[in-house]
């Protein structure tokens, strides 16, 4: 918050979840891809067959292109994004766990080489060499997921971090776990679908038929294993958190649809799975990239749901979404919020900038203008009374964080406050009625006004 | 000053001793600049290798080879200075970042084109295809990727100037120190790759005796770094004289340690261009050759360290009033230490195994 906000029309949000929502696609493969290449480069040697070893080669390529150049840029793409959208959280995490991801980037460097190597020693060295540096790159590659599935996970649910602010603590959080199995057959399934689309290229048909039924083990053993990470994920998940998207009076009517998005997406990608097993000479490229897109859909739709499910957290029950530390909420009431957001005030300043000043510090980092939850399409039926009755009721609900009246097992329970996934207005009351004055006047009516005026 | 402005100081404890994170945000950094340079002027020269008499294809292939890998690490090895940075000067750095957002967040579009038209050059070039059109926009992209990176690290530093920038993002640029240093990082770039070129085709020709084609790689590598080390010094010193005064007073007062590394890297400069000088026939020379490529090292290993120096410097009044606390996590710390000691040994086992295992005769290769 007392960092400059960029401005981003379509949201800095958005943002966020497409760089992140891509890299993880790729990050996945080349986790399950370089498995399924060692696995399918291993059992080619053992027969002596020289279609599976095409196999292996031919996605050896896909794996460099896709794991080591977009992999790696889209990679540091989400420092540079979650920089730029979410500093103070960058932050936060890297204080707490620099050492892990210094950690990972030691299995990276190996990762990296690995996978280069491997692409470079085709027809060059003894196949025993070969093996072992694609199961290097297996095992460098896998260990990074270990890694940073503690540090994702540990922002949704932090566990007994909050009160030991312990390094392992927050890695070994309570959907540690889950996450790992849910990703590891995320791992398999993409690996499984991606690679059926490289054995379709195969014009043997009896060695083609193998192959698909082999990549279709793969996919179902991935979707068992991701369908059993994903109801133990939901299981640990704290009550507050669940509320959000599940049962019948969910939150987060949106959330809680994309769930549901998710479950089917999987079903389908598990039918069209055991119809690849049951039937590889049919399954074709309209099925194969059905499968595929359905992977997508499902991997993609869990990942809006992790994402969604922190609201109105960035980090649960520690830092809010526009970067207010619960520890701070009175200290800011008292002194006023533009007291930090000092680059929020700074561009508008006076009175008359007062409410876009504290707008632009409070909510500018979930709403826009007129794009990603329009914040003048929400004010336009609200009326002054009705404006300040909500944002008083969002300003006590700081008390409610701060009290920790709500609380329940070390958690707080958000699903009881009337405004459940949005962080609590903080400040001064001179600021919070700057914030209504500047709110009504992006009402229609008023625009509707002040256009007349003219 | 309007320190103000300066985001507050981040209320976790540091998670390690000051000075071993910038000892290894220095090391680091160290790696990921000899990659860079690499990458940066090995596009370059790879784009001009026109402007060479003979062996213009090879030069090319050579840097799109090496480029694919050096690439990779160059982007590997940004991390981990990134990472131990955004510990020690995190809030400076994001600012610095949202000041000029899209350039920064543009960046990586830039890096994303340039690594895969590294591919496409390679594979035209294999292809027995021209490759030059995709080599210059190849390279166009890495230069501007240098001047957004010499333009955040300006803007990092110099707290004063971020409201200036705030009101018109395009004041980045106006630091006196910007084209100085920006030139100081291409000529550093390109006069490596000409020494990494040189190297190699001294190298090649050892093993394969000379050729037409060698001794034109060897030569214009040789002309490169000449060229661009006699600038160097010029702008070296432009680059010093534009600096602001009091930072430039500061480092000049700092003693033996920051004088020591300018000095020592000045003389490596000074060495460089006079064994450079020395080189008629670069194939007849190798010993030559190959001092030339540790002079080089060495010059922008003590230059690393005074461009952190300087940072210090210029960073000085903003951190005055900082109060860091530290909470050591030592398990955490020491799982690291033997993550990457453990991942270094076995990168190299691996890459050493794949350099020199071959099959027997009658053996299957993979």
């Amino acid at each position: 918050m007392d960092y400059p906000i960029w401005n981003l029309v379509f949201g800095g949000g958005v943002l966020i979840g497409i760089v992140a929502i891509t890299h993880v696609l790729v990050s996945h493969f080349a986790i399950g891809g370089g498995f399924a290449i060692a696995f399918i480069e291993t059992l080619a040697v053992r027969r002596r067959d020289p279609a599976l070893r095409g196999l292996a080669k031919r996605s050896s390529l896909m794996l460099i292109l896709v794991s080591t150049v977009f992999g790696a840029i889209s990679g540091v793409g989400i420092w540079v994004t979650i920089g730029l959208v979410q500093p103070a959280a960058t932050s936060a995490l890297i204080h707490n766990y620099v050492w892990g991801w210094a950690a990972e980037w030691g299995f990276f460097i190996l990762e990296v080489a690995t996978a280069l190597a491997y692409y470079a020693t085709w027809d060059k060295v003894r196949p025993r060499t070969h093996l072992l540096i694609i199961w290097l790159y297996v095992f460098a590659a896998y260990m990074s997921l270990v890694v940073i599935q503690g540090i994702i996970s540990f922002m949704l649910t932090p566990g007994r971090w909050l009160e030991t602010h312990s390094f392992w603590d927050g890695i070994f959080n309570p959907s540690y776990l889950p996450g790992l199995a849910l990703r590891t057959g995320i791992c398999l399934f993409l690996a499984g679908a991606y690679l059926t689309l490289a054995a379709l290229r195969e014009t043997d048909r009896t060695a083609r038929v193998g192959m698909v039924r082999l990549l279709a083990v793969f996919q179902i053993v991935g979707v068992l294993l991701a369908y059993g990470g994903y109801r133990w994920w939901e299981h640990v998940l704290p009550e507050s958190v669940k509320a959000i998207f599940l049962g019948s009076k969910a939150l987060l009517p949106a959330l809680a649809s994309t769930r549901y998005f998710v479950l089917w997406a999987l079903t389908v990608y598990l039918l069209l799975s055991l119809f690849a097993l049951a039937a590889p000479r049919l399954h074709r490229w309209p099925t194969a990239v059905a499968a595929l897109l359905a992977a997508f859909a499902f991997f993609g739709g869990y990942e809006r749901l992790r994402e969604g499910s922190r609201k109105p957290f960035v980090i649960r029950d520690f830092m809010f979404s526009n970067g207010i530390l619960v520890s701070e909420i009175a200290d800011l009431n008292q002194r006023g919020v533009l007291s930090k957001a000092v680059w929020a005030a700074r561009e508008n300043p006076g009175p008359e900038g007062k409410g876009v000043a504290v707008f632009r510090a409070q909510c500018a980092s979930c709403h826009t203008l007129d794009g990603y939850l329009s914040i003048r399409k929400l004010v336009a039926p609200v009326d002054p009374d009705m404006l300040n009755g909500i944002l008083a009721t969002m300003r006590e609900e700081g008390n409610e964080y701060v009290s920790g009246r709500y609380t329940d097992k070390g958690h707080v329970a958000t699903d009881k406050l009337d405004y459940p996934l949005m962080p609590p207005l903080v400040g001064t009351d001179d600021e919070v009625e700057a914030l209504a004055s500047y709110l009504l006047t992006l009402r229609p009516s008023n625009v509707a006004e002040a256009n007349h005026g003219k | 000053m309007e320190n103000s402005l300066i985001p507050a100081l981040d209320p976790a404890p540091l998670p390690g001793p000051p000075w071993l994170f910038h000892v290894l945000w220095v090391v680091t950094f160290l790696f990921h600049l000899l990659f860079v340079n690499t990458v940066l002027g090995g596009s370059l020269l790879a784009a001009f290798a026109g402007l060479a008499r003979t062996g213009r294809r090879e030069i090319r292939t050579l840097f799109v080879e090496v480029n694919a890998w050096a690439i990779s690490f160059a982007i590997t090895f940004a991390i981990a200075p990134l990472l131990f940075m955004q510990v020690l000067l995190g809030r400076f750095f994001y600012t610095a970042t949202i000041l000029v957002a899209w350039a920064w967040l543009g960046m990586l579009g830039l890096l994303t084109v340039a690594y895969y038209l590294n591919y496409v050059a390679k594979f035209r070039l294999r292809a027995g295809k021209s490759a030059g059109g995709v080599l210059i926009v190849e390279a166009a992209c890495f230069v501007v990727i240098a001047g957004i990176q010499v333009t955040v690290n300006l803007l990092h530093m110099q707290p004063a100037r971020w409201e200036r920038v705030a009101d018109q993002a395009w004041a980045a640029l106006s630091d006196p120190t910007f084209v100085p240093r920006f030139l100081h990082f291409l000529l550093a770039a390109v006069a490596m790759a000409g020494a990494l070129l040189a190297w190699v085709a001294v190298r090649r020709a050892r093993k394969g005796g000379a050729t037409e084609a060698l001794s034109g790689m060897a030569r214009f590598g040789i002309r490169a770094a000449l060229v661009t080390t006699l600038l160097q010094l010029v702008d070296g010193f432009w680059l010093l004289l534009a600096l602001p005064e009091d930072v430039l007073k500061a480092f000049m007062r700092g003693g033996p340690a920051t004088m020591v590394p300018l000095t020592v890297g000045i003389l490596a400069g000074l060495l460089l261009l006079v064994v450079l000088a020395q080189i008629a026939d670069p194939l007849a020379s190798p010993a030559k050759v190959r001092r030339v490529a540790e002079l080089i090292v060495g010059a922008v290993v003590f230059m690393v360290v005074t461009r952190h120096q300087l940072r210090g410097i210029y960073l000085a009044s903003a951190r005055a009033n900082e109060q860091v606390t530290v909470s050591t996590q030592w398990g955490p710390l020491a799982l690291f230490l033997v993550v990457f000691v453990v991942c270094v040994a076995i990168t190299a086992y691996a890459l050493v195994k794949a350099a020199k295992d071959r099959p027997q005769p009658g053996e299957d290769a993979a």
